[in-house]
């Protein structure tokens, strides 16, 4: 009795679950048909603000992925005292939520911030409110998340080939290229895939630092409060699609892994 | 020109790991590192291949020094316990790999690969992933990726433990041969005494980190310091014994359970001793009811030859081969003796029959025994 009973209460969380995850699914769908969202996303401006965050997005992800990479080596292999402190400080844009991140990223690359200022005196150089500003707010956001996923795709490498690597006269970096990376490949690519998806849907710290500029999340946002449903419709289902896309090569990259 | 180790200590993490090493190895000798799991013989060979960073002492090989060189700049050959072969790479390029890393000529390269695969005889498996190889085969192809470069030393890590039966005596005396072949100095770490005894010149027993005994295999075996290589090196008898009467230096009189030893290994004070009783040095033979202990007289000139009657055969356990290991007991005193299937049909033994025990005084091997130490049973 006790077994049938905790079934059905095990069944009765599973489909409150799914009823509440599916309703904005389900109510996105159903938005976008009655207001035609997708003849709404062939409008010039929209396309723009596609193709800023596509570019912005690609190339937030390959500086995090060089950079994610390289701090997950070093807190992998590199084990010093205060790593541990060293790597919880990189893992902070993780858990810090984005307007925080914006906001501190204003304070330091600002017109008149730590580093803003002396770039801008120096150089006539305006970081923030430019598309420089949403690559390096994007950039923020996703690094520990690369960082983490190169860290564990390294521990994952079975410590006595990186000691074979050595003994076979193999240096750190001959070992990070003909060993560690390849065999990490899966993983990193990953990690990549996820980092993308992060930044592309980056909206918080964005925002903070996009001035007049407008990624995806941002028009979204901005198309909603004024009551403008198709492109926000639009773009909510393209980038539920990419979520779903990108969770799919996930996926798929780990049962190839398995 | 040996490779020397002087009172090398590793920590890790606070926690001392290997205890101030020493030995020295004559170049082209092999040495076999015996000990438990957790004694630090692995982290032996990683300090030797410099992968490990010593905190004290000093390393050297044919008179330079190793302690400041990389394990790149050192020619040292490593196979691991799990043979670490890159799964991502051919067998192949497993090989080619150290000789890349080394920037040998492309001509050169090709040149040893096919030496190397020849004298493994692994020509046909180049091509194939790791994946794709049996565990004798993947141990081949660690070995040509380490022979490859022509190492000074070669360091072999638990190299047969998971093989089986067949594989591993095939992959030993092929170990053995390229070795002399070679002349290459050689490390080769083991738990397994059967190995440590075909495999090593000489053997080092190690145990939590500090080395107990090193010598010539038969040394260690028959031998043995301490109660600890007694039973690490399987001597299965190890009886509580006392010494009643010392003839000179050579030759001793030594009293157990169930009878009296002539002995020419023991210790020079104390009357308590352990006495190591190795299986393959004991012989059985069927015994006369009129025929009593009697002990030779060493001082005849004939070798010393203990005569021990009244052995009645407990069990007879089947072993590997035509071997049989045959527990005797008497006076509640357990003894285990290897026997050949042959020899036990030929004089007619089987259990409940009464033997007699012959053993040389100079197989008869007395420790010293402390007040503390616990009566260790045979298995």
């Amino acid at each position: 009795m006790r077994v049938t009973g905790f079934s059905a209460l095990m069944t009765l969380i599973v489909l409150a679950a799914g009823i509440f995850f599916s309703s904005p699914f389900a109510a996105l769908l159903l938005s976008f048909a009655t207001a035609d969202g997708f003849a709404q996303l062939l409008n010039r401006q929209v396309l723009v603000v596609i193709g800023t965050s596509l570019v912005t997005a690609l190339m937030a992800t390959g500086l995090a992925a060089v950079v994610g990479t390289v701090l997950g080596y070093h807190f992998t292999f590199r084990k010093k005292s205060g790593g541990r402190w060293l790597k919880t400080f990189f893992s902070l844009p993780l858990v810090l939520p984005p307007s925080a991140a914006g906001y501190m990223l204003l304070l330091a690359f600002g017109r008149y911030g730590l580093i803003g200022a002396p770039l801008y005196q120096t150089f006539s150089l305006q970081i923030m409110f430019t598309a420089t500003a949403l690559v390096l707010a994007q950039f923020f956001v996703v690094t520990p998340l690369m960082m983490q996923a190169a860290s564990s795709a390294f521990q994952q490498v079975p410590e006595s080939l990186v000691k074979a690597s050595h003994s076979l006269g193999a240096d750190d970096y001959t070992t990070f290229i003909k060993v560690l990376l390849p065999l990490s490949r899966p993983v990193l690519v990953a990690g990549v895939i996820t980092a993308f998806a992060r930044a592309i849907g980056e909206f918080g710290a964005t925002m903070m630092v996009a001035g007049r500029l407008k990624t995806i999340p941002i028009m979204i946002y901005s198309k909603a409060m004024g009551g403008d449903a198709g492109v926000a419709d639009g773009l909510s289902l393209l980038l539920v699609l990419l979520s779903f896309l990108v969770l799919l090569l996930v996926n798929l990259l780990g049962e190839r892994r398995r | 020109m040996s490779l020397i180790l002087d009172k090398v200590s590793l920590n890790i993490d606070g926690h001392p790991i290997l205890k101030q090493i020493s030995f020295r190895l004559s170049i082209g000798q092999s040495l076999v590192v015996l000990g438990n799991s957790g004694a630090g013989k692995s982290k032996l060979l990683e300090v030797v291949a410099g992968l490990l960073k010593h905190q004290s002492g000093k390393i050297s090989f044919a008179g330079r020094e190793q302690d400041t060189l990389s394990p790149q700049e050192r020619k040292i050959g490593f196979v691991f316990q799990d043979y670490a072969l890159f799964p991502h790479l051919t067998a192949e390029a497993n090989i080619l790999f150290g000789l890349k890393a080394r920037q040998a000529p492309i001509k050169e390269q090709a040149k040893w690969l096919k030496a190397v695969a020849a004298e493994l005889k692994i020509d046909h498996l180049l091509k194939r992933f790791p994946a794709e190889l049996s565990g004798g085969q993947q141990q081949r192809v660690a070995l040509a990726r380490c022979m490859v470069f022509r190492p000074e030393v070669l360091l072999l890590d638990e190299p047969l433990s998971a093989l089986d039966a067949a594989s591993r005596e095939r992959l030993a005396l092929l170990m053995k041969k390229i070795q002399k072949k070679y002349r290459v100095t050689m490390l080769y770490v083991t738990h397994d005494h059967n190995e440590a005894r075909y495999m090593g010149d000489q053997v080092l027993v190690i145990d939590q980190g500090r080395v107990i005994q090193m010598g010539k295999p038969e040394e260690i075996f028959s031998r043995p310091v301490s109660r600890f290589v007694a039973h690490f090196t399987a001597t299965r008898n190890i009886l509580p014994g006392r010494i009643t009467k010392r003839c000179g230096d050579d030759l001793a009189r030594v009293e157990v359970a169930s009878g009296e030893l002539m002995s020419t290994s023991f210790p020079a004070r104390g009357e308590d001793v352990w006495v190591c009783l190795r299986p393959e040095y004991l012989s059985l033979s069927d015994t006369l009811p009129e025929v009593s202990d009697r002990i030779s007289d060493a001082r005849s000139g004939k070798l010393a030859a203990n005569f021990v009657s009244g052995y009645r055969i407990v069990q007879i356990i089947p072993q590997s081969g035509v071997t049989v290991l045959v527990e005797l007991v008497k006076q509640g005193e357990r003894l285990l003796v290897f026997a050949s299937n042959r020899e036990i049909e030929q004089q007619g033994l089987h259990v409940n029959s009464d033997v007699e025990l012959t053993v040389d005084a100079g197989q008869v091997h007395c420790l010293p025994r402390q007040a503390e130490d616990i009566y260790c049973r045979p298995e």
